[in-house]
């Protein structure tokens, strides 16, 4: 998109906002692909569900044997939360759930006294077809959030 | 079809500011907040009227020094589908707002 700056800053009175990270569609490949025509499945919702209590498993598997021993340091954690979110995504992937797309969000932060953060989501989405899937983890220093999002598509 | 990220950062921004702007971290409040800051996002978005479906995370942490890392992957469309994440910070606390679009 022209005149795109992914750095937009807004400084309002005490507060700042930066844009930490723009995924535009359609820039990745350096082929494009012809656009595919889909044809009429006539399939009026998801022949096979998303396995909510599977994923949840999923999840605290890949975590605790992830971050069991681990202690909370920057560098590593940072490695930790891509490969986790790769790891966590293949998994899901076996699966082999048709027709759904898949958002993995990870977050791994450090624990002390007072830490304290809320994290919250709201999907618009088809709640009879989409859902979501999620764990929370906690050892003696870190604590890590993972949720899966799998979205339906018609 | 393609959508104007940079318009849904704008979108979040100004949820987030609507909803915490001048405020100072309260742990009772937080609650309140993060449910009003995505349900102001989610709501912008949707006038917007464009043919996704949306995801909204929000995650308010308070500033005391402690550090916290996120990822995100994610299996979707890369041509028609999106994510947009804008972080937000005042003098008491962290706002990281993420909006994932899915074409439908």
């Amino acid at each position: 998109m022209p005149g795109f700056d992914p750095a937009l800053e807004l400084q309002r009175g005490s507060s700042i906002s930066t844009v930490s990270y723009i995924d535009e569609p359609g820039q990745h490949d350096e082929n494009p692909r012809p656009a595919v025509q889909m044809e009429n499945t006539y399939q009026l919702g998801p022949v096979k569900r998303f396995p909510v209590l599977t994923v949840n498993n999923i999840l605290k598997d890949v975590l605790t044997s992830y971050l069991q021993e681990e202690k909370y340091e920057a560098e590593l954690c940072r490695q930790m939360t891509k490969t986790i979110s790769e790891v966590i995504k293949a998994r899901v992937k076996e699966l082999m759930i048709p027709r759904y797309k898949l958002i993995v969000l990870i977050g791994i932060g450090q624990l002390s006294e007072q830490n304290n953060l809320r994290i919250a989501s709201r999907c618009l989405w088809d709640p009879s077809s989409d859902t979501f899937a999620s764990y929370a983890f906690k050892n003696s220093s870190l604590f890590a959030v993972a949720n899966v999002y799998a979205v339906y598509f018609e | 079809d393609i959508s104007a990220l940079s318009g849904d950062a704008g979108v979040a921004n100004i949820s987030v500011d609507a909803a915490i702007g001048g405020s100072t971290y309260q742990h009772s409040r937080v609650n309140q907040w993060s449910s009003s800051v995505v349900e102001n996002c989610l709501g912008q978005l949707t006038k917007l009227g464009k043919p996704f479906k949306y995801i909204v995370t929000c995650i308010i942490m308070q500033k005391n020094g402690a550090g916290l890392q996120t990822a995100t992957s994610c299996f979707w469309d890369n041509t028609t589908d999106g994510s947009c994440t804008v972080r937000w910070e005042n003098k008491s606390m962290y706002c990281i707002v993420s909006v994932f679009g899915l074409a439908i």
